[in-house]
């Protein structure tokens, strides 16, 4: 592998995770919350996958467990605030203060064995040179995206449900005339997000890690709202912000061992400077979802 | 479904009428919003309910469509009494309405809205050829690619017409479909109406104030006021002149008669009115223009003048700009063209605290959603915009914040425990106190006053129908703005007619013609 | 009745939160009661844990009573973390750089803290003014790019880094502040002693509830924050008394940052801001944005925090306090939301009721 090879699939090993993570937190901006709990989601995804690993004694399993931490902190988000609405902002960040507090107590008060699942090469393909190896040879469950996405895709803006969501997200009033109950939507989607970080989580820790370790999501959750804001709500820009995000951290790593000096602090602030810039950009144009962040009570306009 | 219910119903649905509702009453607490109100609307025919703004239309319909349940009467569906407890029965009884902009999200598509909120499968090729199909059978062609946010006005209309259309409702119920509609645009929808009925055999209400609209589109009319049904007719058999009167009533209503108290009968006499009319102009509103951010015209080229010590009564059937005004002269809006000036002095619009500070004082009509802040107490409310006079150097004396809310509640007669009471607590009529109160403490060159005496009870109405007209009395130009007719001729010297964004008539109280009034708040130029 | 089961709801949610925690605790094998005991010890056993639990309230304080100040305009700024941060780096480079008298060059950076959160929290609002950008995810993503800028200071030997001693390794924390630079203490160990940061963090609540309560700029700011519609028809300018809002409250946790820095740390280095704007949000959430009721609360938080040190010693990991913090939190919030929500269904089922019975007759 030359160098660039190299940068390129650590490029795409580290914007894995992101995207599962990213496609759910899609879901959840689509329906209206702008929801800071995904880092929550998906360090317990991370921790609870390690010890589901652990205690079953399979990484597969594992996944598992980490969806299901995913789901748990949604569906507690989700009762905050979609149900007894309180500010969604609050709720998000007690989630990820809680998350980090109790993932590293019991990460130290208990010791996990170390599982990593299996690295699936497909046939052929990754024996095609350069590409090969930087698309064709990960983790197996990195795979799963490639029906993920465009199943994504298609719940957001083919299915009844999708229409359902958009319209919750940008005119929740109308929606409400139209027979819709937002907020149980709203609280589906917030569902499908955590299942999705969970899931990102997961993969991180007994993925591409293959143990846990304090705060190992580091901040990773907040990168992908950036990812979502510079993709201008859409999801493939969102996914090409994951991508572009996850190469500006291979290059982070890489470049000094490559005898190049970039600043590292600024590699690791771009995601949020690039996403407020988009910011900026689409000040205007109104591009995101119209009620983004703004609760929904009935009656009230 | 349609099918199937004529079916059973065979024998008599030629004769029996496609709605009938007999001896609706609805009250409000005490307020009788309809008065054993009977209806009955024939299949196939396009039929008007005419009325002003409270006349009961609205709350008559929602019981028809299951959003209001009636303290009295009954309704039946094609001569089958039928309990509408819940929109979904009326839905199912083929009853629909067309909603005002409600219902639609405008970042979505076309055809994503005409099948937002049904169940099932989203099967865009069939939406899409239905929006089509709709759309060419009723002539409501549109795109059903295109966004609603980038459609005009009347576009949105159609979409809302076809998301109605599409579920081949029997009767349809339009509210005041044209309030936001071009002249043309009004036209084209009243050919697609005529078509639905003709082709489709549906049959359909039109709510509406509009007088050259129920003459030209409806087969028949009904005319409400009060909450009571006062005339039917066969449109054909009426004019705009007849139904004028009907619609504002020949004489002046019991409401006036049962108010003008003692000191009231004197007030408004001739005399009164001519003698105001030589003071100095106060308020002068030129050639302004308006819109809304969505480009929606508000105000195009509204000019009106208030002189000193009179009343200018601006009357007008709801949405034709009386908010704009509103807004205009509390520094909320701003001015594309025109200008606005005070005792003689320009005011830049849409500066925030500009018409305030050059004496305009504003009781606006949504009282407790911008005239007040429901969550601070009495005497805070009663010093809004004017800190200055309780406070010294940046800080508000709590001492005279309350020695000037004593005062104002002692004169001002407003019942409240104490001035720090929170105004949610506070009535309407003492909330609207509260307000005028302080416009009034501000010592004003000009008074706006805005629908003063919406939702009040009667002993409230007097109070400040009284207070508005002492301040006129004391020299202040008053506008008011009302779409009540009967406080306008209660109180104004003189009376103008706001239409479409403009002031399309003037006349003076001792000059008011009923039926010409009615006219020209019906849009004819008289 | 109705006040006895708003209590009873209270002590339930409360009661619940410290039993998940007390069961989290002992099934990890620790003991509760003396993982309490500890915390009690290093938060109010004798004068030098009073003196560090006041320590840590006095920055939680000034943090809450920021984000009270924006609140109460009815904006959301979510990004004290990182407004903290800016602001210590300012006050530290200040303190490092500027030459002159100790006590003066001391309330230099102090104020340069405070112009320092105020500077990056006016991003956020100015980016609001100008083109209307989202203040929470604005400032949000501010935080992390203020962390990457510290990282960025205390890594360069030209901005904030350590001067090098030769043959060690440089680590990326800045000098320590010469000792006339730093925020006095009163009381000694191990007696009752703290910074007199405390003073600095009361005053201005208290000068923040007054200005509230009986100024004419709070008057306008609860007006603006509790009816936008009728704060614009009185004359209020928004956007501008919005922004300012926005930046004053970055200056809060500026001056937060400040406090920190030439009251305890006395250098600064990567993660300054240790969770202390987050938390300190959550103090004003639990005060319900009264800046009076904040001092209690930013207290209780300050003992949490100090006893969280002292948890080390029974080998409890220390993370425990954030648990503790997040828990309270959201059962703080619970009881309340959970009544609203309950009347509005009541409110809704009654009305169909009666209309029932309307047709019923």
């Amino acid at each position: 592998m030359n160098d660039l090879e190299l940068i390129a699939s650590s490029a795409v090993r580290l914007s894995l995770p992101l995207a599962f993570a990213a496609a759910g937190e899609y879901v959840a901006e689509r329906a209206g919350t702008l929801n800071i709990s995904v880092e929550a989601m998906m360090l317990g995804g991370a921790f609870c996958a390690v010890t589901g690993a652990s205690i079953t004694g399979s990484a597969s399993l594992g996944l598992l467990a980490g969806i299901a931490a995913g789901l748990l902190v949604a569906f507690v988000h989700g009762t905050f605030s979609h149900r007894l609405a309180v500010n969604t902002y609050v709720v998000g960040l007690t989630l990820n203060v809680l998350v980090l507090g109790l993932t590293s107590f019991l990460a130290e008060s208990a010791k996990a064995t170390g599982h990593q699942v299996d690295v699936l090469r497909i046939p052929l393909l990754a024996d095609v040179p350069t590409l090969g190896p930087v698309l064709f040879a990960h983790r197996w469950p990195a795979f799963l995206l490639v029906g993920i996405v465009p199943l994504v895709w298609w719940l957001v803006h083919r299915s009844r449900w999708g229409l359902e969501i958009r319209a919750s997200g940008e005119s929740p009033q109308s929606a409400d005339v139209s027979g819709i109950d937002v907020n149980r939507r709203r609280r589906q989607a917030l569902l499908v997000c955590g299942l999705l970080a969970g899931l990102g989580g997961a993969y991180l820790a007994v993925g591409e890690v293959g143990s846990f370790n304090q705060d190992m999501t580091a901040g990773r959750g907040y990168i992908v709202i950036a990812a979502v804001i510079f993709g201008g709500w859409t999801l493939r820009g969102t996914l090409a912000g994951c991508l572009l995000f996850g190469a500006t951290d291979a290059l982070r790593l890489a470049l000094p061992a490559l005898g190049y000096a970039l600043n590292p602090q600024l590699l690791i602030s771009a995601p949020y400077l690039l996403a407020l810039i988009a910011m900026l950009v689409f000040a205007k144009s109104r591009q995101g979802p119209a009620a983004l962040g703004t609760p929904f009570i009935r009656g009230i306009t | 479904m349609r099918s199937s219910s004529t079916a059973g119903a065979a024998a008599d649905s030629a004769v029996a009428p496609a709605v009938e509702m007999q001896g609706i009453t609805k009250g409000f607490g005490r307020v009788v919003a309809c008065d054993r109100v009977e209806l009955s609307v024939g299949r196939g025919e396009i039929h008007g309910l005419l009325g002003q703004n409270g006349a009961g239309k609205s709350t008559l319909m929602k019981i028809l469509l299951g959003l209001v349940m009636p303290d009295a009467g009954r309704i039946l569906v094609n001569g089958n009494p039928t309990a509408i407890t819940d929109p979904l029965i009326a839905a199912k009884a083929g009853i629909a309405m067309v909603h005002q902009h409600f219902s639609l999200v405008p970042a979505l598509r076309v055809w994503e809205n005409v099948t937002l909120g049904e169940r099932g499968r989203v099967d865009r090729e069939q939406a899409r050829r239905l929006v089509r199909e709709v759309g060419e059978r009723y002539g409501l062609e549109v795109d059903p690619d295109t966004k609603v946010a980038d459609l005009s006005t009347g576009q949105r209309q159609r979409v809302e017409i076809i998301k109605c259309l599409r579920r081949d409702p029997a009767l349809l119920i339009l509210d005041e479909p044209t309030s936001m509609l071009t002249l043309a645009e009004s036209r084209e929808l009243f050919t697609v109406l005529r078509r639905a009925v003709q082709d489709e055999d549906k049959t359909i209400i039109l709510i509406s104030h509009k007088l050259d609209e129920i003459v030209h589109a409806t087969d028949r009319v009904t005319i409400m006021r009060g909450g009571a049904v006062v005339a039917r007719r066969e449109t054909a058999q009426t004019d705009v002149r007849e139904l004028a009167r009907e619609m504002v009533g020949r004489e002046l209503s019991k409401w006036t008669a049962a108010t003008a108290v003692g000191t009231m009968d004197a007030l408004v006499t001739p005399a009164a009115a001519s003698s105001s009319s030589e003071g100095e102009v106060r308020l002068r509103i030129t050639d302004a223009h308006a819109n809304a951010p969505d480009g929606r015209p508000l105000l195009r080229g509204l000019s009106l003048e208030v002189r000193a010590g009179e009343i200018l009564g601006l009357a007008g059937v709801e949405g034709n700009g009386q908010t704009a005004v509103g807004d205009l002269l509390s520094s909320l809006l701003e001015l594309d063209r025109g200008s606005v000036e005070v005792c003689g002095g320009a005011v830049s619009a849409g500066r925030p605290g500009a018409m305030h500070a050059a004496g305009v004082g504003v009781v606006p009509e949504d009282r407790h959603v911008s005239g007040c802040v429901l969550d601070m107490s009495v005497a805070e409310n009663l010093v809004l915009a004017d800190l200055g006079q309780v406070s010294g150097r940046g800080f508000v004396s709590p001492r005279r914040l309350r020695a000037h809310a004593e005062r104002l509640i002692g004169e001002f007669d407003i019942a409240v425990p104490s001035p720090d009471t929170p105004m949610r607590l506070l009535s309407g009529g003492n909330q609207q106190k509260v307000v005028l109160a302080r416009e009034l403490a501000a010592q004003p060159k000009v008074l706006v006053v805005a629908q003063p005496t919406r939702g009040l009870d009667v002993g409230a109405i007097e109070y400040l129908t009284e207070r508005v007209y002492r301040a006129a009395e004391n020299g202040i130009a008053v506008l008011l703005i009302s779409t009540e007719l009967e406080e306008i001729l209660t109180l104004a010297h003189r009376v103008a007619v706001i239409h479409r964004g403009a002031v399309i008539g003037e006349m003076s109280r001792a000059d008011v013609d009923v039926e010409r009034l009615g006219l020209m708040m019906g849009g004819q130029a008289a | 009745m109705n006040r006895f089961s708003t209590l009873g709801l209270y002590a339930a949610s409360l009661g619940g939160a410290l039993l998940i925690v007390a069961g989290l605790v002992t099934a990890s094998g620790y003991s509760a009661w003396d993982t309490l005991v500890a915390l009690y010890q290093g938060s109010l056993q004798g004068g030098a844990s009073i003196g560090l639990t006041i320590d840590e309230a006095a920055p939680l304080l000034l943090v809450a009573v920021g984000s009270i100040i924006c609140t109460q305009a009815g904006i959301f700024n979510i990004g004290q973390e990182g407004q903290l941060a800016v602001g210590a780096m300012t006050g530290a480079a200040i303190a490092l750089y500027c030459p002159g008298p100790g006590p003066a060059v001391l309330i230099l950076a102090l104020l340069g803290a405070a112009a320092g959160g105020a500077a990056w929290a006016g991003i956020a609002g100015l980016l609001y003014y100008w083109r209307r950008v989202d203040v929470v995810i604005c400032s949000l993503l501010l935080v992390f790019v203020a962390m990457q800028l510290l990282s960025f200071a205390v890594n360069r030997s030209y901005l904030l880094q350590e001067n090098a001693v030769p043959g060690q390794v440089m680590i990326p924390e800045s000098d320590l502040l010469p000792l006339n630079e730093r925020l006095p203490r009163l009381g000694s160990y191990p007696g009752l002693n703290v910074g007199t940061g405390v003073f600095v963090a009361l005053a201005l609540t208290a000068l923040v509830a007054l200005a509230l309560r009986y100024g004419r700029w709070g008057f306008r700011l609860r007006m603006l924050g509790l009816n936008p519609i009728a704060a614009r028809r009185a004359g209020v300018r928004a956007a501008l008394l919005g922004t300012g809002a926005v930046v004053l409250s970055g200056a809060f946790a500026g001056l937060a940052g400040g406090v920190m820095l030439t009251g305890s740390s006395y250098r600064i280095q990567d993660g300054f801001a240790d969770n202390v704007g987050w938390e300190g949000l959550l103090v004003a959430l639990m005060a319900r944005n009264r800046p009076v009721l904040a001092v209690p609360v930013a207290l209780f938080f300050g003992a949490l925090r100090a006893g969280g040190g002292f948890l080390a010693s029974t080998g409890v990991p220390r993370y425990l306090v954030s648990i503790v913090t997040a828990l309270l939190v959201l059962a703080a919030v619970f009881p309340v939301a959970f009544q609203e929500a309950r009347r509005f269904q009541r409110g809704r089922a009654t009305a169909r009721a009666a209309a029932l019975e309307g047709v019923a007759s």
